[in-house]
């Protein structure tokens, strides 16, 4: 039953997605509001990935996202290369750069292990912001190129529009959560998750610990990295400001929205935290106060995010497991 | 032939206290073996040493002649050693299913990679009916699909056995099953293990405070009193030994 509701739900998303563009066709902005939103979901999965379902938090993660961005941009720009392996080493530098600063940090215990990621996140800010040779220091990177058109015999798929932009992005968010629901399936998935609900008993039934997390942090860092990758190509250009702390808080404020532990929750947490207040009309400043509140309601009355309050009310409706309490 | 598990001078002490001090035994067979003492004897810290969760200060613990004090716990599990935890631990979020499948599945992180993009395969479906074969042999089978932080305190119990029994261990280490479990589960409990046991044929090693529940199952009992085993032999011959007698009535 359940199984079918949510492909249900995955169709229409895919659908509205792939639409998007013929529907919002005189309406660029609102393209353009999604496709930012894209580029945070992505990041996102990452940290849904290591929060939501192996239990471990991450202040820095837009470090990461850092990391993947300026690989692409650079490769993009300074060395011409296309767009596709640019990204691939994109991903794979900041999954690396996740793996070498896993090793030692995921000996640390729960918030021990919080403080070293927020430390982490800020000495990449002030990397990016500092390697002015590299990085165009404060200035950031402008001009980096969008992705050539794809042509595929008659079939042409070009970059440079808003709509062209918004489906590639589309595209790359839609595998970056096929590879979430894959991994999150899989016995990989379970075990990741047994190390979430008790470390003790997982170990005792097979499960190495530190190697599932520095591989579940090491993934996370290269989903991060993909997502800022995207980021910066939309944007055209590279600059400290996307990659510091607040953004990465962003990133787990969106998880906790829209539902740490659910393969949606990126992207409900990313639309509400990125598109929703555009279209309210609320200026940056209110929408940090109005994400505050939001933050505190969802804490207090529905821990478990929008994602969670909706299956909870779902159950209730349809009368099923009213009798199962959870435990979590 | 060496014996299965071989316990020599193992000692272990937390600051000033030593939880087990110098403890030798072996289990030479299969079989279901019982270890059992007062309260602080050592038992779970003994458990503790075997499974690899504590290194101890001295002694070895052998496993099939192979030296495995200082082995990690999860090493050690696919070596093909489970253990039941005294607090009783399942995944609460997860369905009982899925706890028994957890148990079951290849933790190898490679293996779970391949499984990813492999997906289901035949092995899979075994695995799935035999979870059900042992679900059903401890009526949990209507509860398959809850959540396992829902159950009551004996079946989880229960569904931690099951869990470790579908890793296919070559022992295994039960801390305390029958506590918190109310007679009629109890008896449950003593026919499934039974049951399992003329199956599997393998060993297991319980901790117990339930002599009635111990004595009518195990074929051997080894005691423990402070840190050290006082004697180990046929349930009958201990509960007529004067050492374990003077330990459980606190003259020494």
């Amino acid at each position: 039953m359940r199984l079918s509701y949510s492909l249900i739900v995955t169709v229409a998303i895919l659908a509205f997605g792939a639409l998007a563009p013929v529907i919002f066709k005189t309406q660029p902005y609102v393209l353009y509001v999604l496709t930012l939103a894209l580029c945070y979901a992505i990041p996102v999965v990452g940290v849904n990935l290591l929060y939501g379902y192996t239990g471990l938090v991450s202040l820095g993660h837009m470090g990461f996202a850092g990391i993947g961005a300026y690989t692409t941009a650079l490769l993009m720009k300074s060395a011409g290369m296309p767009f596709l392996p640019a990204l691939l080493i994109g991903a794979i530098a900041s999954g690396g750069v996740g793996l070498l600063v896993g090793i030692p940090c995921l000996r640390l215990r729960s918030h021990f292990f919080i403080v070293v990621t927020l430390a982490v996140g800020m000495i990449l800010y002030t990397l990016f912001n500092n390697l002015d040779s590299i990085t165009g220091g404060a200035e950031g990177l402008p001009g980096i190129p969008r992705p050539q058109r794809f042509s595929l015999g008659s079939w042409n798929m070009e970059f440079r529009s808003v709509s062209g932009f918004y489906t590639l992005t589309f595209i790359v968010t839609a595998l970056v959560f096929g590879l979430q629901t894959l991994l999150v399936r899989s016995d990989f998935g379970r075990s990741l998750s047994s190390v979430r609900q008790d470390e003790a008993l997982a170990s005792a039934r097979g499960v190495n610990v530190f190697a599932h997390k520095l591989t579940a942090f090491a993934l996370s860092a290269a989903i991060a990295g993909v997502g800022g990758a995207m980021k910066v190509l939309f944007l055209r250009a590279a600059a400290p400001l996307s990659f510091e702390l607040q953004e990465s808080i962003n990133l787990i404020v969106m998880l906790i929205v829209g539902g740490a532990g659910y393969l949606i929750g990126p992207l409900v947490g990313a639309i509400g935290f990125i598109a929703l207040p555009e279209f309210l009309r609320a200026a940056a400043e209110l929408r940090l106060v109005f994400f505050g509140f939001v933050l505190l309601v969802i804490a207090r009355l529905a821990p478990r995010g929008i994602c969670g309050t909706v299956e909870l009310l779902f159950r209730k409706l349809s009368g099923k497991d009213a009798s199962v309490v959870r435990h979590s | 032939m060496s014996a299965i598990l071989e316990v020599s001078g193992v000692s272990k002490r937390f600051g000033g206290i030593r939880a087990v001090d110098g403890a030798t035994f072996s289990l030479q067979c299969p079989g279901i073996f019982g270890l059992i003492g007062p309260n602080g004897a050592g038992k779970t810290t003994m458990f503790d040493i075997i499974c690899g969760r504590h290194v101890p200060d001295s002694g070895e613990v052998r496993f099939h002649a192979e030296r495995i004090n200082g082995v990690a716990p999860y090493r050690l599990a696919r070596e093909g050693l489970a253990r039941t935890f005294q607090e009783c631990r399942v995944l609460p979020d997860e369905t009982c299913m899925d706890n028994v499948l957890f148990a079951a599945q290849d933790k190898r992180l490679g293996r779970e990679m391949l499984q990813a993009v492999s997906r289901g395969t035949a092995a899979r479906r075994n695995t799935g009916a035999e979870a059900r074969r042992l679900l059903r042999l401890i009526n949990l089978e209507r509860y398959a699909d809850q959540p396992a932080g829902a159950l009551s305190y004996g079946q989880r119990r229960l569904l931690e056995i099951v869990s470790c029994l579908m890793s296919k261990p070559r022992i295994l280490l039960l801390d305390e099953p029958a506590s918190g479990i109310n007679p009629t589960l109890l008896n449950t409990l003593r026919d499934f293990l039974i049951e399992i046991y003329r199956e599997t044929k393998i060993v297991f090693l319980i901790v117990e405070h339930n002599m009635e529940f111990i004595m009518s199952l195990a074929s051997e009992i080894v005691v423990m009193h402070q840190g050290r085993v006082l004697a180990q032999g046929a349930p009958e011959q201990i509960q007529s030994d004067k050492s374990v007698i003077d330990a459980y009535l606190g003259q020494s």
